[in-house]
């Protein structure tokens, strides 16, 4: 691996941790899979890309954010005011999206941003040398990890993470459930929107369909570093997420550096996802295999 | 302080599974009472605490707590006012969080506090006080994720959860019946004590007719939506078990 790609996993993880840290608090702590995320990335990317495209590069990432937090209330509402199957109020919100995204990227499927000043060329000159995104993304992310670990100890974020827990406890210990699932979707989708815009600002370009397969690359994400920190608190969980979504982008970085066709790369993380989630179950189905043929052994 | 009158449920109504779960109910229970509630299944003893407690809604009638008519108030706002354990020790627990965690969002929620608020160390010594009140050793277990616990060590969380602040009334729901005979008879006597000393109105579904006349101080058996029997004071305590037995068929 050159040092470009080295430098290039980290960047990716790094920036691609702040998505993580979104479908972190939906699917880890809501416990619903919330498939907006393929939406709400791109609207981030979208606002971001339109503000900077007019020299506003920070105000992009602020507008993204609200209007990430927009979206996730959106998909809440039709789960709890309008009673829609979680799965499918995050589908209704993403397919719906794809429009806005088209709309708030005035029709146009592709914005490049060559040349446009953005967040990473004023770190350029903060951090003269070659890791001067990875010294932006850093500060970011620390500051949203010292956010998250500070509010997920607050009441409403205990409620939170409650309410995914048990929720008729929930309602029981007087909580307004539905209105903790509103904060709790709006928060998430409004760290991946800033994900998306940070994404838009590095690679200098927003594209409607860069959303496809975010949701699948962030439980990756999740999914690798729950098997490296085990049986964690807070804390622990959100330094899981980060860990795991560097990880995952050196596994695709080695991948690049050989033969392998890159457009097998979402394919890659599906099979990720998949063997680790069914990784328990089938280990339970051969330990009882295991356990069933030492008995056999015995009695012959 | 409880009053329900004229409560009527019917539930299927206008198919041929219609069933008259509430036959226009009428109860009232009065401060600091501990009301046992039996019958058989069926009779409506759970619809009774359902509509109490707001998770179902009644058809016509009235329910007033402390003189506020809550027939119609979201579950979770009168929650603050009902404490209400379940039988299933699984329901009243949130089981990937803490012993302390628990505690905190029943106290905190209960005292109202500010969304952003953050437990004070003298909060956390509060509950950790009310945890050793049970002599259960889980006090030393406040970082212990609660779905580690046994079903009794739960059912006793959960009372200290429903009870931290003291709540107008107390729903138990058959909250012994899953445990094993010794976690129970521990269980129902860390109710007795806690609902004594704090006075606080109760009501407990039974099937241990036993308890039923041991503890509490009034007895009320339900059948098919009604109320057939409603005991207090010495008739109460000249009644036998055989005598209540008798009354199910």
């Amino acid at each position: 691996m050159s040092l470009t790609s080295f430098i290039g996993a980290i960047e990716l993880g790094l920036v691609y941790s702040l998505l993580a840290f979104g479908t972190y608090i939906s699917f880890k702590i809501l416990n619903v899979a919330d498939l907006t995320v393929d939406g709400s990335f791109v609207l981030g990317a979208a606002a971001s890309a339109v503000f900077t495209f007019s020299g506003n590069p920070v105000l992009g990432l602020i507008v993204a954010i609200a209007a990430g937090a927009l979206a996730g209330t959106i998909t809440a509402v039709l789960q709890t005011k309008m009673g829609i199957q979680p799965i499918l109020s995050g589908i209704l919100t993403m397919t719906g999206l794809y429009s806005v995204n088209l709309t708030v990227m005035g029709g146009k499927a592709n914005i490049p941003l060559l040349n446009k000043t953005s967040i990473f060329t004023y770190a350029e000159q903060l951090f003269p040398g070659r890791g001067y995104k990875i010294a932006a993304l850093f500060i970011i992310i620390a500051f949203v990890f010292a956010i998250l670990n500070w509010f997920f100890r607050t009441q409403l974020g205990l409620s939170i993470r409650a309410t995914g827990d048990n929720e008729e406890m929930c309602k029981a210990s007087s909580i307004d459930t539905d209105f903790i699932k509103i904060v709790g979707f709006s928060l998430s989708n409004a760290i991946v929107a800033l994900s998306g815009a940070l994404v838009a600002q590095m690679q200098q370009s927003a594209d409607v369909n860069m959303g496809a397969g975010m949701v699948v690359i962030s439980f990756a994400s999740i999914i690798i570093g729950s098997t490296i920190i085990k049986n964690k608190n807070i804390t622990l969980g959100l330094l899981s997420v980060i860990i795991g979504s560097l990880i995952y982008r050196f596994i695709i970085a080695l991948i690049l550096t050989t033969n392998f066709p890159p457009s097998y790369l979402k394919l890659i993380s599906s099979l990720i996802v998949i063997t680790a989630l069914s990784f328990p179950n089938i280990k339970k189905k051969m330990d009882v295999r295991k356990l069933e043929r030492r008995r056999l052994h015995a009695k012959n | 302080m409880l009053r329900i009158e004229s409560v009527h449920k019917v539930f299927n109504k206008n198919t041929p599974d219609e069933f008259i779960a509430l036959k226009s109910l009428n109860l009232s229970v009065s401060e600091g009472e501990f009301v046992t509630v039996i019958g058989g299944n069926g009779a409506g003893k759970s619809t009774v605490f359902n509509i109490i407690s707001g998770s179902i809604l009644c058809d016509s009638g009235v329910v007033e707590l402390d003189g506020t008519d809550i027939t119609y108030m979201p579950v979770y706002k009168r929650a603050s006012y009902v404490g209400r354990i379940f039988q299933d020790p699984m329901k009243g627990t949130a089981p990937s969080l803490t012993v302390g965690e628990n505690l905190i969002i029943a106290y905190m929620k209960s005292m109202k506090k500010n969304n952003l608020s953050i437990p004070s160390s003298k909060e956390k010594n509060y509950i950790k006080e009310r945890l050793a009140d049970l002599k259960l050793g889980l006090e030393d277990r406040l970082n212990t994720k609660i779905g580690l616990l046994s079903g009794g060590q739960r059912q006793a969380v959960a009372l200290v959860m429903a009870t931290l602040v003291k709540p107008k009334l107390l729903l138990l729901d058959e909250h012994t019946a899953a445990l094993d005979p010794v976690s129970a008879e521990a269980v129902m006597e860390l109710t007795e004590k806690i609902v004594t000393e704090n006075n606080i109105t109760t009501l407990m579904i039974t099937h241990n007719i036993t308890s039923a006349l041991d503890y509490g101080s009034r007895t009320i058996m339900m059948d098919l939506g009604e109320i057939i029997i409603d005991v207090c004071g010495e008739e109460r305590k000249k009644l036998t078990v055989q005598e209540l037995v008798s009354q199910y068929k």
